[in-house]
């Protein structure tokens, strides 16, 4: 049976919207490039865990595979931007504030804020990097900004073990609160995947927005008490929004986990586990609503 | 043995089973469709192409969120339009028509993979799609490769190293497995994605280009794969520029012009009216160009409306 020919104007007719979805609905097809319901986002995001974990190594090692000291940047990086920061920061203009242990202070902090702005600036690239892979493969695409913050998390380990070492070499004695370091790594992990999700969509949707992402971190590195802390340079409720804002809170409730003389305060922890908590989820659903349209550009 | 009186040519199978034969209108009652689609438009951005649409006005922020935003530098593409056909269990189709006809997004767009702007497209189903574009991670080994296809397409980690064997036997490229997929040749590449895409014997193949690479062992081996595809009621959908191969692998035939599908039909019929066409098309601006030959004054060369690869380009940017 033959229908139309080379002469045909047009596409050759069809079935309706109504009678195709009837036709589907009798033989239990199911419509592809539509958005999931979330729910079974949820599953489908759960049955491809293993998947997941495949991409976050692949991830990895096409990180690294390209330069020959590999690993060794990952610690070196931040080491000597640590020294820079300390040499311009901690000698020449004198931002210690009240804090007796500088360096401490300064690594905690850098070495978390290394880790959460390299996972908000790939987690942003996540589906536009691969967008090869988009267009072969079908899987919730939340795999890949998920993925890349557990690459991340890996990747970062041997920079959190050199700080270790330095707050230990600086005079910190390692006690039971050391524990609770790897939990406030994995709340800083939440907090960047939250947001993370939210610039992934927008940078898919209007690829320009990449470019604010790495002026977006630099202004995130200032003002979130990196080298100062926040509470010995602005008071009222400036000071109470540039320490509770996600990023800060998460770098000090780091060094409250390493240093003595920040002891452990219940309100850093709670506000940190919300913001993670919130951003992720808020940051999940955003991303979930244009998972129809991932693919297209 | 329902697959064998599933897998008819198109014809002969509505006659047989003396149905009303209308394909393209899906009344078929006893074979089973494995994908619907209804009035499906795909338009794709094509990015650094420059303006390609006037921007209407709306507020900033809209434009900044919209997802089909007319972004500076961004081109849609309207590659399909308006296709509607139901392609059933056991079947395999062909697409063909010139380059830049939209084959290759209509085989992406009915694998889930590019969604469709407007009209609807429902699968039987999970759909593999293989196809010269789907890099999958150039810079890792094919090994690692196996893993990632292999379980994007649903398999587990268990099955993934079960099936690994077969795989790169299959793929036939030995010790290339463990170097980077951007140190193969295209075939090496093209039979290693079909290996990892038939591996989990998928209820719709989609085949892109793939087969005309490799050598005649390997076409013979992928020909067996897809017909024990269709016998397991599975469908197959491919894009060859090679008529012999469409006529060989395919019952069924669509052609594509310029978005719009124009002719469905048997492959026999349908690919022998496409060469038919071509060979007139060919003809008539062979004529043309004589003509213009023989006035003094040519001035350049005619923008070829019939010339093949004249929007290859653009058809390939799509698929990236």
């Amino acid at each position: 049976m033959t229908t139309g020919g080379p002469d045909h104007q047009g596409s050759l007719p069809g079935l309706s919207a109504q009678e195709a979805a009837a036709l589907a609905r009798r033989h239990g097809l199911d419509q592809v490039g539509v958005r999931p319901p979330l729910g079974r986002y949820c599953a489908d995001l759960w049955r491809h865990r293993n998947f997941i974990w495949t991409m976050a190594q692949a991830g990895f090692i096409s990180r690294h595979q390209n330069n020959y000291l590999g690993l060794v940047w990952s610690v070196l990086n931040p080491l000597l931007l640590g020294a820079a920061y300390f040499l311009i920061f901690g000698l020449l203009l004198g931002t210690r504030g009240q804090v007796d242990n500088f360096v401490a202070f300064l690594t905690a902090g850098l070495f978390t804020f290394i880790f959460i702005s390299a996972g908000f600036n790939y987690a942003s690239r996540a589906l536009v990097d691969n967008t090869g892979l988009v267009r072969a493969l079908r899987f919730p695409r939340a795999i890949l900004p998920i993925a890349v913050m557990i690459t991340e998390l890996i990747a970062t380990i041997p920079a959190f073990v050199m700080l270790l070492i330095l707050a230990m070499a600086t005079g910190e004695e390692p006690s039971l609160k050391w524990l609770l370091f790897p939990v406030s790594l994995l709340i800083t992990g939440l907090v960047t995947l939250g947001i993370g999700l939210i610039a992934a969509r927008i940078v898919h949707a209007a690829r320009d927005v990449s470019n604010l992402v790495p002026l977006l971190t630099r202004m995130l590195r200032y003002i979130s008490g990196i080298f100062f802390p926040i509470a010995d340079f602005a008071s009222g409720w400036i000071g109470a929004v540039l320490m509770y804002q996600p990023i800060a809170v998460c770098l000090t409730m780091v060094r409250e986990s390493l240093l003595g003389e920040f002891p452990l305060n219940p309100t850093t922890w709670l506000v940190s586990l919300g913001w993670g908590l919130v951003l992720t989820a808020i940051g999940f659903v955003f991303f979930w609503r244009a998972e129809a349209s991932y693919g297209r550009g | 043995m329902a697959a064998a009186e599933l897998s008819p040519d198109n014809g002969t199978g509505a006659d047989r089973t003396g149905q009303d034969p209308t394909p393209a209108v899906g009344a078929d009652q006893d074979r089973v469709p494995a994908v619907i689609l209804s009035h499906v438009h795909v338009t794709y951005r094509v990015f650094g192409a420059g303006r390609g649409k006037t921007v209407p006005e709306e507020s900033r922020l809209a434009r900044l969120l919209n997802r089909g935003a007319n972004q500076v530098g961004v081109r849609e593409v309207h590659a399909v339009k308006d296709v509607s056909f139901v392609a059933y269990q056991g079947e395999s189709v062909g697409l063909i028509g010139r380059n830049g006809s939209g084959k290759s997004t209509l085989l992406r767009a009915l694998a889930g993979l590019i969604p469709p702007d407007q009209g609807e497209i429902y699968l039987n189903g999970k759909a593999a799609l293989l196809g010269v574009n789907a890099v999958l991670m150039r810079q890792l080994s094919g090994a690692r490769n196996v893993m990632i296809g292999g379980q994007a397409l649903g398999l587990s980690t268990h099955e993934v190293r079960e099936k690994f064997d077969e795989i790169v036997d299959f793929s036939g490229i030995g010790e290339f497995i463990n170097l980077p997929m951007s140190s193969y040749s295209s075939g090496m590449g093209s039979r290693l994605r079909f290996a990892i895409s038939t591996a989990a014997v998928p209820d719709i193949l989609v085949v892109d280009e793939a087969l005309g690479t490799g050598d005649a062992e390997f076409r013979k081996k992928a020909n067996d794969r897809i017909n024990k595809i269709r016998e397991s009621a599975g469908t197959v959908f491919m894009v060859s520029h090679n008529n012999a191969t469409i006529k060989r692998m395919c019952t069924r035939a669509l052609w594509l012009e310029q978005g719009h599908v124009i002719m469905d039909g048997p492959s026999g019929e349908v690919v022998d009216a496409y060469t038919r066409w071509v060979e007139q098309q060919q003809a008539a601006r062979a004529k043309a160009q004589q003509a213009k030959r023989a006035q003094p004054r040519a001035t350049e060369d005619p923008d070829e409306p019939g010339g093949d690869g004249q929007d290859e380009a653009g058809a390939q940017g799509g698929g990236r």
